[in-house]
Order: C-alpha cells, then sequence, then structure tokens
C-alpha cells in the first residue's frame, strides 16, 4: 500500500509519465525515503508486464468464411445498385 | 490504410457483398482478441466477435465515413462482449472447490488427454493464470485494461470506443491496475 491514500494517485500519474519536472523530481525524493510507495511502485510495474506478456491470439481459421455465410441475403435490386 | 478501409466500405455501400471479407480479415483477430479476453473463452469470443462483424454489416450506413473505422468496429465488439457478461448466470469456475472435499479442485477432476512437454505446460498454464485474473475484474475495468494493454490504444481512442470522457478512461484504468496489483502481487 501507498503510504497515505492521495500518493495512490501520484503513484498512477507517475507511472503514466503524466507529472510535471517539478512533481515528478519532488515524487522521486518521496520514493527514495518510503518504502511502502517503491514496492507499490514495483508491483504496479510487474503487473502491467504481467497483463502486457499474454500472447496475442489469432481468429480461428474458419472465422472469415463464419462471417460471410451469416450475411443476410442480397436481393437482386440490391446486388445492381451503383 | 485508412483508404483502403474507405475504399472497400464504399464497395460494400454499393452492394458488393464479397468486399466485406476483405474488412473481416483486416480486423478479425483485432475483435476476436477484444472478445477473447473480455469472455475468457473461445467459444464465446468467436460467436461475439462474429456478431460484431455481422451488426458493422448491417448497421454500415450509420457508421461516420468521417471516424476511424476501427473505432466503431471495436465499440460494437466491447458493446457485445458486456451484453454477454451481463447475461451470464453465475456459473462454477474450475478453480471452485469440489462439493465435499477439501483441496480439490475441478482442475483436478479433468484428465489430461495428452502429455504436454513440461514448458508447454507452465507457459500455458501461465497464460490460463493471466485470463483468469483478468476475467475476475469487474467488466468496466477488464475493457479499459484490455483496449489499453493488449490492444495498445490511445486514451482518447480507448475514450471513443468506451464512449467515455478520456478523465474517465485514466480512473478505470488505474482502478483496474490497482485491483490487479492486489491479486498478482504474490505470485
Amino acid at each position: 500500500m501507498a503510504c497515505e491514500k492521495t500518493k495512490t494517485d501520484l503513484l498512477h500519474k507517475y507511472l503514466d509519465e503524466e507529472m510535471t519536472l517539478l512533481e515528478k523530481k519532488q515524487f522521486e525524493q518521496h520514493l527514495m525515503g518510503c518504502e511502502d510507495c517503491e514496492k507499490h511502485l514495483r508491483e504496479l510495474r510487474k503487473t502491467i508486464a504481467i497483463v502486457q506478456s499474454t500472447s496475442h491470439v489469432e481468429a480461428p481459421p474458419d472465422f472469415t468464411a463464419g462471417v460471410m455465410s451469416r450475411l443476410p441475403q442480397q436481393s437482386k435490386s440490391n446486388k445492381w445498385k451503383t | 490504410m485508412d483508404a483502403v478501409v474507405k475504399k472497400i466500405i464504399m464497395e460494400v455501400k454499393k452492394g458488393d457483398q464479397q468486399a466485406f471479407a476483405e474488412l473481416v480479415d483486416l480486423y478479425k483477430d483485432k475483435v476476436y482478441q477484444i472478445s477473447y479476453r473480455m469472455l475468457g473463452n473461445v467459444h464465446e469470443a468467436q460467436d461475439v466477435a462474429q456478431e460484431a462483424f455481422l451488426r458493422a454489416y448491417t448497421n454500415l450506413d450509420s457508421y461516420d465515413m468521417n471516424r476511424k473505422f476501427s473505432t466503431w468496429l471495436f465499440r460494437i465488439a466491447t458493446n457485445l462482449s458486456i451484453d454477454r457478461i451481463r447475461k451470464k448466470k453465475p456459473d462454477f469456475h474450475l478453480d471452485d472447490p469440489v462439493g465435499g472435499t477439501e483441496d480439490l479442485n475441478y482442475y483436478s477432476q479433468i484428465a489430461a488427454d495428452e502429455e504436454l512437454p513440461e514448458d508447454k505446460v507452465v507457459q500455458y498454464e501461465m497464460q490460463e493464470w493471466i485470463q483468469n485474473e483478468i476475467s475476475e475484474l469487474p467488466p468496466k475495468y477488464r475493457s479499459a485494461i484490455i483496449l489499453k494493454y493488449l490492444e495498445d490504444l490511445s486514451l482518447k481512442e480507448i475514450g471513443e470506443i468506451l464512449n467515455l470522457p478520456v478523465a474517465t478512461v485514466k480512473t478505470r484504468i488505474h482502478r483496474g491496475r490497482e485491483a490487479l496489483r492486489k491479486r498478482l502481487r504474490n505470485s
């Protein structure tokens, strides 16, 4: 847990690189001395790394054919519409 | 890319149904990935992803050509996935303890029908575990986390897909990360 509740928001802001240079410096100063926040940040980084390590899944090979076979039948008038 | 997509859409609108197959091929993996990560089940994912393309086809006239097609399509897929989650009855989980037993869960009840090499097993279990953790997130955090970390989309795009202001998207990503952190920190 971050040392205070307000610090959790700062942690996320820091993680997303949304701080001004000054805010960043001040927060890094805080991180140096605060074990709780430092641990919290490490856990968040690990969480993101774990989520990003999921392999990309691909649609099954017959996917497109499946969609195409379910499309509504075209009427003749539609077919020749320009 | 966008010019190609627009050209295909124009052809479909003119009545060339076959041209739609090109559109499906372009986006099927991403749409399927969103549905799969939202639902955590390959059969439901295929069903919902195909339904998303069918809806896109039948509603193509309402698509605004000035906007990104993928944003519109992902929105349909996300909404359908959330609808599906809501309709789902609370069913049992493989992790649930088997009634009347102390530490048997349903995994232990499944007979292994083939031997997998050790590293494959570890990799498979790892992927299963991450998907399980993602599935435990409330759907509104789940969608934000998937779009951000698995589809790599910008906050602005995620906002357009979920129909939310960017500030709300940020909050959902923060809460989703916190919820996952609490579950994953001891791993």
